[in-house]
């Protein structure tokens, strides 16, 4: 967001000195040097590849191989899989909490928040140990159901479901806190005028509140996505073997198959799909912004 | 919004103190020690190594320092790579588990002390089926058997050899899982067990040199037949735990009956109760499956490489070497004739005399691909 200057800080007067320009040099460098280049030598090792004599030439051989590769476009799959699904639970689940903690005005409310945020102090590794214990085999539900002769469930550790129960809980509080912090944007008094011309709550939701917040959940969906695209531990300690998301397939190809140039492939085509998500949240900034 | 601007200051500060700058420098006297092993032999240097080599040698102190695991370690061993030839500290002196055959270029360099020449009088002990390179000193070791349940399982029918183990896991359907071979040794040993079974249970006829295409397609496709036969009688129709300690844990759960386990951590989850007292351990008579020994590295440019040496020479002593036995539930990385006679006694049905090692190299990684390309996807997950 810092990257952005806002106008009224650069100015469009001749008059202004290039303060603001300068302020903002040391992130845009720091940026430049830390991201910006990393992705261009990472795109320039993958197409720039040394032939059998150790020349290098301009090849797309890497990039052949990864969409030629079933095991590697299911790996891609279940990603885009697990990120559309955790993505859509969130929602589902962070507007309704958002949505109480905004209108609500008693006690409840903030023992309800605090509940909301505290899966951001649980690191991901203890969360997934956690999550073994209670939903996985004979783990608490399955003995809690068991004790009220209800049928035995399939655990979903091990599967595809286990990583995105464990994204999702570990991604509750960031949604929720970018929605509440959109949510802010609607005034009660037009929530009034509404309701004194007889809208329902739906309607209210529909026409009031969703277009006051549509930017906000862009932005949290953005955020999801990029969090869920590259999440590591949740998927490598729950999920299956085969397929795995992108994060563990990284790390395997790149540590235990000492194959760098196929895991820099791999990074970099996550990344073209991260990116799209990428520029959503510059659009709607950049929206935000403009006068 | 009063909740919220205290958790963003909260949030801050607590960034802020992760962000302030530690300095450290090694200190004179005290061996910093970087390991790549799991907490059991952490714990096992703190309570044991730790307290006896102290006190047996006055004004030297252990520094231990969990590494994470091999990458993490390799780290620091870069780091001391790059301040050889400046002379700087590398405020690191001994690496616990650690291939000193990396970083490359590490032992042309001289990062690595020689123990055949540096003359520790333990040296000559050390059993030889352990020794590898002379950089690398072997201090214990450990093996991968089958732990399995006593209570639904009469030790009396526990199957001993390749053939029966087969035949149980098919008969008692969803009753065994083993991890994905590169995410620990426990189940990566059970799949090079399987690759033995396929190729005549020779374990001489791997080697790190000789791996060719040919020779793996040959050795390994064979063994891939035989965990995708079984992947169907596994836990949960063919998953896969992603580590060793996942496994114990479904086992301690009461989901599986039975799960192979390095003995070490095996010995150690029964001491601390995280397996049962109840817990039944066992290895195939036919040929046990693979196993391994643990080196330290001593680094040449270390500041306190001569106390690190005598650290390498006490590590070989009787007192510490009984100790990973009865302490860690390791084997000695000395020959069993300098163990204890009592103790030799003791332990002398569960310790086979020898301990098959499948080679690394470019064996582990065709192992690993050729695993999650072949076995781990192909299994009808939802038939029941």
């Amino acid at each position: 967001m810092t990257a952005l200057p806002a106008n009224d800080i650069v100015g469009t007067k001749s008059s202004r000195r290039p303060t603001g320009l300068l302020l903002v040099a040391a992130p845009v460098l720091l940026v430049c040097w830390l991201i910006i280049w990393p992705i261009i030598s990472a795109i320039i090792r993958t197409v720039w590849l040394p032939d059998t004599a150790g020349e290098r030439r301009f090849s797309l051989e890497t990039y052949q191989f990864f969409f030629s590769d079933q095991y590697s476009i299911n790996n891609l799959m279940v990603t885009l899989w697990t990120t559309a699904v955790t993505a859509l639970i969130l929602l589902l689940i962070c507007l309704p909490i958002a949505l109480y903690l905004r209108f609500a005005t008693n006690r409840i409310a903030a023992y309800v928040q605090g509940l909301a945020i505290f899966p951001m102090f649980v690191p991901s590794i203890i969360l997934s140990y956690a999550f073994i214990r209670v939903l996985g085999p004979n783990g608490t539900v399955d003995l809690l159901l068991n004790a009220v002769h209800l049928p035995h469930i399939r655990s979903p550790y091990l599967t595809p479901w286990g990583p995105v129960l464990g994204l999702v809980w570990d991604n509750i509080p960031l949604t929720v806190l970018i929605l509440l912090s959109g949510l802010g944007n609607v005034s009660n008094q037009s929530i009034e005028a509404a309701r004194d011309v007889g809208a329902g709550r739906i309607a209210v939701l529909w026409h009031i509140i969703l277009p006051r917040i549509s930017n906000s959940l862009l932005v949290a969906v953005s955020f999801t996505v990029l969090g869920i695209f590259s999440a590591f531990t949740l998927p490598y300690v729950l999920g299956p073997a085969a397929p795995e998301m992108m994060g563990p397939f990284m790390q395997r190809t790149f540590r235990d198959l000492n194959d760098p140039t196929t895991a820099i492939t791999q990074a970099v085509i996550a990344f073209g799909f991260c990116i799209v998500f990428g520029l959503f949240y510059v659009y709607s900034v950049a929206k935000n912004r403009a006068p | 919004m009063k909740r919220r601007s205290f958790m963003i200051s909260a949030a801050g500060t607590a960034a802020g103190l992760a962000l302030l700058p530690r300095l450290a420098f090694a200190e004179a006297g005290k061996i910093d020690v970087y390991f790549t092993s799991d907490q059991n032999v952490i714990d096992f240097w703190t309570n044991v190594v730790k307290p006896k080599f102290e006190a047996a040698n006055a004004g030297i102190a252990l520094n231990l320092v969990d590494g994470g695991d091999s990458a993490g370690v390799q780290a620091i061993a870069e780091r001391a790579l790059a301040a050889l030839p400046t002379g700087a500290d590398p405020q690191s002196d001994v690496a616990e588990g650690f291939d000193t055959r990396l970083p490359n270029g590490g032992i042309e360099a001289g990062l690595w002390v020689d123990f055949a020449a540096a003359g520790l009088s333990n040296y000559s002990k050390i059993n030889p089926l352990a020794l590898d390179i002379p950089t690398s000193l072997p201090y214990r070791g450990s093996q991968v058997l089958l732990a399995y349940d006593t209570t639904k399982l009469d030790p009396a029918n526990v199957p001993k050899t390749w053939p029966d183990l087969i035949a149980w896991i098919k008969a008692n359907p969803g009753q065994f899982i083993y991890n994905r071979p590169d995410k620990g040794g426990s189940g990566g040993n059970f799949v090079r067990r399987a690759i033995y079974e396929a190729t005549g249970k020779d374990p001489s006829k791997f080697t790190v040199e000789n791996y060719t295409q040919e020779l793996a397609d040959a050795s390994l496709n064979p063994a891939w037949d035989i965990l995708k036969d079984l992947s169907g009688s596994l836990f949960d129709n063919g998953a896969y735990t992603s580590g060793n300690t996942q496994s114990v844990q479904l086992l301690s759960q009461s989901a599986v009956t039975m799960i192979p386990a390095w003995s070490d951590q095996a010995l150690s989850a029964i001491s601390q109760g995280v397996l049962p007292e109840t817990t039944g351990l066992v290895q195939l008579t036919d040929l046990g499956m693979p196993g391994g020994f643990t080196k330290i590295g001593v680094f040449s440019n270390g500041v306190n490489k001569d106390a690190a040496l005598k650290l390498a020479d006490f590590l070989l002593t009787e007192e510490i070497q009984s100790a990973v036995l009865t302490e860690l539930g390791g084997y000695p990385g000395v020959s069993w004739d300098f163990i204890a006679a009592d103790l030799r006694e003791k332990f002398k049905d569960i310790v086979p005399n020898s301990i098959p090692v499948f080679p690394g190299g470019n064996w582990e990684k065709a192992i690993n691909d050729g695993w999650y390309r072949a076995v781990a996807p192909n299994v009808d997950r939802t038939a029941a």
